[in-house]
């Protein structure tokens, strides 16, 4: 099932569809692969089903029709398939999500004692040194709600590495900070990304995606209006509704 | 509030005050005079506490027994209404179509129907089967007098035993409803990113809901909980109709034999008030701790 040779592709997404009850068609026949260590980036107005494709890569969402292959593994019916897929796929949500009741590195620790069956030792040294990589060491015992929005994302950024995926999603991150925090929690990614961390990145931070992006995928209606580098939307974006989506957000 | 209030007591204040302070010296006029009423506060403390001549000291009356009694309704019957509330809380958000509808149509029966239709149901029609069933009475009258002495403190005595844990299932039973509405209110009011984050981490669905949701949903139950407890204490009275002798049916028996009407229910009332009252506060003090911790 999953070969021992290195797979092209971790992620492979075809022709998958998602509808919506009220008949929204957030995603049609959306295909699309990418490689490990890619930094994929997915831009689009608001409606364009960008979420929604994140959401579905790890079972967040169920699509209709399709399929959908993460490291080898399909996402399925099969439970222990489903399993595997969300501990090799993290996930960073626009709304940080955290859990209040506990404590920073509370947070960190839980899912690797209970999902990765880490000893609580083993867990708080990785705890440890994911805090001193984001940036917030010394946060390490307050509650979130003592946070700044962007501490409490790069605790979330820390939380979901804890668990050593293999691929992260970013779901708008950046877009509930404010414009002072960004810059810190950018950093984070950029950083992961210059790891050769395999990361799909739903934003408007076209800076970020100059940065590190190998591809970006412009969405609109559920489907890849245009793909290219980063450059190549900056200088020759060539579909009317990108060059219309462009010049609103840079 | 913004800024600070400076307490001013204003004309209207007065006038409210005066016509209150007006409206019951009114009353109590038209009590004494126009109905004829003896006061006659005194005869009452025979009735909350009496000389036992026997052991030579001063015994509870029926009034402080009643209370005692109240007091042990209110304490189980708040325990069993948890356990069916938490129980039928899980069933009502459960995945299970059978359980949704188990609880959903244990919450309407229960809840569209007056409490005294509902112990009187119970009583006469459940209780005179289920009890001999469950073999209360046998269990009571079998057991040691040591055994008997203690569930006579914690509960009732022997000859009231059956009565009291017939009144104390329906009490259970009747405000589980309202707080199984509690528990799936505090459940579903936690947001959906708690689930979607902990999902996405690999939680299993106990894992969720024993690490990340009931921890936040219980310090949401709690305040509304408490409150029903406080209702207990007051819906309690209804078993008064069966005959079990909590305070409620002390009042009324105290009443047909001596006629004591307004000091009787004026002392009854004010017992259930301070019974309350202490809970409310015991509430208010608790909602504080758990606010500060946050």
């Amino acid at each position: 099932m999953q070969g021992q040779t290195a797979r092209e592709f971790i992620i492979e997404v075809d022709k998958i569809n998602k509808e919506f009850p009220g008949g929204v068609r957030a995603l049609v026949d959306f295909s699309t692969q990418v490689r490990k260590g890619e930094v994929l980036v997915v831009i689009g107005p608001s409606g364009s089903g960008k979420s929604t494709f994140l959401r579905c890569l790890n079972g967040l969402e169920e699509i209709d029709s399709g399929s959908i292959v993460i490291d080898g593994i399909p996402l399925d019916d099969n439970r222990k398939h489903r399993l595997e897929i969300r501990k090799e796929v993290g996930m960073v949500f626009q709304l940080f999500n955290l859990f209040p009741h506990l404590t920073v590195v509370e947070n960190i620790n839980l899912a690797q004692k209970l999902v990765r069956k880490k000893t609580k030792e083993e867990a708080a040294e990785m705890t440890m040194s994911l805090l001193k990589k984001v940036g917030i060491p010394e946060k390490a015992n307050n509650y979130p709600s003592h946070l700044s929005g962007g501490q409490q994302q790069r605790v979330a950024i820390a939380r979901a590495l804890a668990l050593m995926p293999k691929v992260m999603l970013f779901d708008e991150a950046t877009s509930a900070l404010d414009p002072e925090m960004i810059g810190e929690v950018l950093d984070v990614m950029k950083t992961l990304a210059r790891e050769g961390m395999t990361m799909v990145v739903v934003t408007h931070e076209m800076g970020f995606a100059r940065e590190v992006s190998d591809r970006v995928i412009f969405m609109d209606g559920g489907r890849i209006v245009e793909e290219g580098t980063v450059e190549h939307f900056f200088t020759n974006p060539q579909e009317e509704r990108t060059k219309l989506f462009l010049s609103q957000i840079l | 509030m913004y800024g600070k209030k400076k307490t001013k007591i204003t004309r209207l204040d007065i006038i409210l005050l005066l016509t209150l302070l007006v409206g019951v010296v009114f009353i109590v006029y038209r009590v004494t005079v126009g109905l004829n009423y003896k006061w006659n506060w005194g005869a009452m403390v025979q009735y909350i506490v009496r000389y036992d001549t026997e052991t030579k000291r001063y015994v509870p009356n029926l009034l402080l027994e009643g209370l005692f009694t109240t007091i042990r309704l209110s304490f189980w019957g708040t325990i069993l209404a948890i356990i069916f509330g938490m129980v039928m809380g899980f069933f009502r958000i459960s995945t299970s179509l059978f359980k949704r509808m188990v609880g959903r149509s244990y919450v309407e029966m229960i809840r569209n129907m007056p409490p005294l239709v509902f112990i009187f149901i119970f009583y006469f029609f459940i209780s005179d089967q289920i009890m001999p069933v469950l073999g209360v009475d046998n269990f009571i009258r079998s057991a040691s007098p040591g055994t008997q002495k203690f569930f006579g403190i914690i509960l009732a005595s022997p000859e009231l035993f059956a009565a009291t844990v017939s009144a104390l299932i329906s009490l259970g039973i009747f405000e589980g409803a309202y707080i199984t509405e509690i528990v799936r209110a505090g459940i579903q009011s936690i947001e959906r990113g708690q689930w979607e984050a902990s999902y996405t981490l690999g939680f299993s669905k106990y894992q969720q809901m024993r690490y990340v949701i009931l921890p936040q949903a219980i310090q949401r139950i709690l305040p509304p909980l408490a409150g029903q407890f406080i209702s207990l204490i007051k819906d309690s009275a209804i078993v008064s109709v069966i005959s079990v002798q909590e305070l409620s049916f002390q009042g009324t028996q105290i009443m047909a034999a001596t006629y004591y009407t307004i000091e009787i229910w004026t002392f009854v009332a004010a017992l259930y008030l301070i019974m309350t009252l202490s809970c409310s506060l015991a509430v208010e003090r608790l909602e504080i701790y758990m606010a500060r911790s946050r």
